[in-house]
């Protein structure tokens, strides 16, 4: 007896090529197919290519020269302090970020007379454009007319306060605080979400037996957001890891390049200076440390799902 | 059919995508760098006069910040996508002619327009052959608050850095006064460090005997000289403004804006931006100083306007260039961004008989630019760290100039 493999499925349809559905769906799949191959395969595959080639200054590729930009860039002190700056910054960010987060969302979570009042203004920060922010904030530093140090100043704070972006150490911190500030309201939205789905008598439960505050957030709240906290934190390490904009509007990477991080160093070496070959060397180097973040990322995920 | 119709339309769509033809126009895109005191409805007034001129050039002038001009044109040069006429820092030029990507513009213009331009503003005139043409050309001289010098009795300005220090030393007066205005902070222009270097009977390079640029010598006795004398001002007299490394030229002239300096080393924008910024206090101009022993050399910036070579309307773009360039046009531009003219038949009219313009034109013999080279923006990053690197303490000016020096030898080398 011939079982027919295809009970329960729709009949094939028989006809011209341009009349199956399959081949339609192919057809207006094509459009989307043609942007994501001309705008990201094409390009990764170039920057692989350059990094390769000697170029000249339009970016034509001039003359193959294997891996003698990765071993200009390797052999640079300023590449290694780069590198160490960037994880360093992608370190302290990230903590922050989750910490202050976590803070922000358990207290947003208790019911509270305004509490829509402060959810909508503790994302103000990150649904503002970030150009914008970091643009706002060089102003805060401003030595003469910036908010801060007049505030420090009229306050009695600090009598003489420095110029924030003046210094190799202070222009560090400075970006680093701008950019948590732009990152902690998607945390806090994330973990807030999260604290959402834990089931309340969970918490009754553990009243019941005598729990303390500290004693509940440790063995029902921390473990039911962990995987919440794993995801969003390996999210942020990826963004704060490529971020460009802060360093680049508040410091351009000064002064004296003691600013620069992975993406602005890219663009100082690779587009300012027009040494194409070694700017994308730079991006290289961090693709395989933010593939495994995504691999992580995704591993995750679907394990979740 | 129904399925054939739709895929019909789904192609017909795409090329919506990519936008459609605009006619028969001609489109010139010129890149118009934004300086400080020339206002937007200058240029707006310019495109749709142009445009009333010439209903069949479509004339698109895009405003660019200075600071990201050389970086957009590298961006649109790699990208295939430069413009036809760009607003270039003449210094550029080198880069460009090394690039392959520059048209040389004297066969497309009249020889009325070329004979009307001062031959001293032909910068960009390379082994006779035109490449760009002048748009803005500027010493660089000293601005001091004539209103402190009055209450603290001091007669003129300083002919010397010496009587600048010694003058600074007594009207110097924080947090509501800085004596002399310092850039630290890197830069699309090698300002601050050129005035001294030059006035210190310095230079860049050594010149051959065929007239090309030979070994770096910004670290010999003047070029140090220079650095040395710039830190002094700053963590020795302390008579700068604190901070200065967080201070790029546009905020030093914000500072001179607000009232807060008393000697700045700048350009002649400055004085238009002080005015459109409402200032009250009173200021005068003079020579740029110079060290004491040493000829009087002042830097002199050009800027000049390029034609691509990849420019599909050449004939339409010059056509614009010589619409810029007349009297009407180019008055209302030097007028704004405070630049003496480029033309001579401008050169002439009484408004450019002011002190200022006399200061100008007394500060040109001696005067000279940045050299030619087309490395120069890899120069300029490092030199700008070595500058930056003495003032924070990290390194002596000896020691910061000598890695500088090296540095540059070796990329000019091509290592």
């Amino acid at each position: 007896m011939v079982m027919n493999k295809n009970i329960g499925l729709p009949p094939e349809r028989k006809g011209a090529f341009w009349t199956t559905e399959s081949t339609l769906a192919y057809f207006l799949v094509l459009p989307a197919i043609a942007v994501l191959v001309a705008f990201m395969f094409y390009p990764i595959v170039y920057v692989f290519l350059t990094s390769l080639y000697k170029t000249n200054r339009l970016g034509n590729l001039v003359k193959f020269i294997g891996t003698d930009n990765f071993e200009t860039l390797f052999s640079d002190k300023e590449f290694w302090e780069v590198t160490i700056r960037s994880v360093i910054w992608t370190v302290l960010a990230v903590s922050a970020k989750t910490l202050a987060g976590l803070v922000i969302a358990l207290l947003l979570n208790v019911d509270f007379k305004g509490r829509k009042l402060a959810r909508t203004l503790v994302i103000l920060p990150w649904a503002s454009s970030v150009p914008i922010s970091a643009m706002l904030w060089l102003w805060v530093y401003n030595y003469m007319f910036g908010l801060l140090n007049y505030t420090l100043e009229i306050t009695g704070l600090w009598k003489n306060p420095p110029h924030w972006l003046a210094y190799p150490l202070s222009g560090f911190l400075a970006n680093l605080y701008v950019d948590i500030w732009i990152g902690i309201p998607f945390m806090a939205l994330v973990f807030l979400a999260g604290l959402q789905t834990i089931p309340k008598e969970l918490y009754e439960a553990a009243e019941i037996d005598g729990a303390g505050s500290f004693t509940k957030f440790l063995l029902i709240t921390l473990p039911q957001l962990g995987y919440v906290v794993f995801i969003v934190t390996l999210f942020s390490t990826i963004w704060t890891l490529a971020m460009f904009e802060t360093a680049f509007i508040i410091t351009q990477g000064g002064p004296m390049n003691s600013t620069h991080l992975f993406s602005t160093f890219t663009y100082q070496i690779g587009i300012a200076l027009g040494r194409l070959g070694e700017g994308t060397a730079i991006s290289l180097f961090m693709f395989p440390i933010l593939i495994v973040l995504m691999y992580l990322e995704l591993r995750y995920v679907r394990k979740g799902a | 059919m129904k399925k054939i119709g739709l895929i019909a339309i789904t192609l017909s769509l795409i090329p919506l995508l990519f936008g459609t033809p605009v006619g028969a126009k001609k489109e010139v895109n010129f890149f118009l760098a934004r300086y400080d005191g020339l206002r937007p409805e200058y240029y707006q007034d310019l495109n749709r006069a142009f445009s009333e001129a010439n209903p069949d050039i479509d004339l698109k002038i895009i405003p660019v910040d200075w600071e990201v001009l050389h970086d957009k044109l590298v961006t649109a040069i790699a990208g295939g996508k430069p413009p036809d006429l760009s607003v270039i820092a003449t210094r550029w030029l080198l880069e460009y002619l090394d690039m392959g990507i520059v048209e040389p513009i004297e066969k497309y213009l009249t020889k009325d327009l070329i004979a009307n331009i001062e031959p001293a503003a032909m910068e960009a005139r390379i082994k006779n052959v035109l490449y760009a043409l002048p748009v803005a050309v500027g010493p660089r001289f000293l601005y001091y608050r004539s209103d402190i010098f009055k209450k603290h009795g001091i007669a003129g300005p300083p002919d010397t850095f010496e009587e600048m220090l010694s003058q600074a030393q007594k009207i110097h007066n924080p947090p509501d006064l800085y004596a002399v205005g310092m850039t630290g902070k890197k830069f699309h222009a090698l300002t601050e460090y050129t005035y001294y270097i030059y006035e210190n009977g310095g230079d860049f390079f050594e010149i051959n005997p065929d007239g090309s640029y030979g070994k770096c010598r910004i670290n010999d006795e003047a070029g140090v000289g220079a650095l040395s004398f710039m830190n002094d001002l700053v963590n020795k007299y302390k008579v700068t403004q604190p901070g200065v490394t967080g201070y790029s030229q546009d905020e030093v002239q914000d500072l001179w804006a607000s009232g807060k300096l008393g000697f700045i080393l700048i350009g002649a924008y400055t004085d238009v931006v002080t005015r459109q910024r409402g200032a009250t206090f009173e200021w005068d101009y003079a020579l740029m100083p110079h060290f004491a022993g040493k000829d009087r050399h002042t830097l002199l910036i050009t800027d000049s306007i390029m034609m691509f070579k990849s420019s599909k309307n050449k004939e339409a773009a010059a056509k614009f260039l010589e619409f810029f360039y007349q009297d009407e046009w180019r008055l209302g531009f030097d007028k704004q961004v405070g630049f003496p003219p480029v033309l001579k038949s401008v050169g002439k009219m009484p408004y450019f008989q002011a002190p200022i313009y006399r200061a100008m034109v007394n500060s040109m013999p001696g005067a000279k630019g940045w050299p030619l080279v087309a490395e120069w923006e890899e120069c300029n990053d490092i030199i700008w760290n070595a500058i930056g690197a003495t003032f924070l303490g990290q390194k002596t000016p000896q020691e910061a100039l000598d890695e500088a020096a090296a540095e540059i030898d070796e990329i000019r080398r091509g290592e």
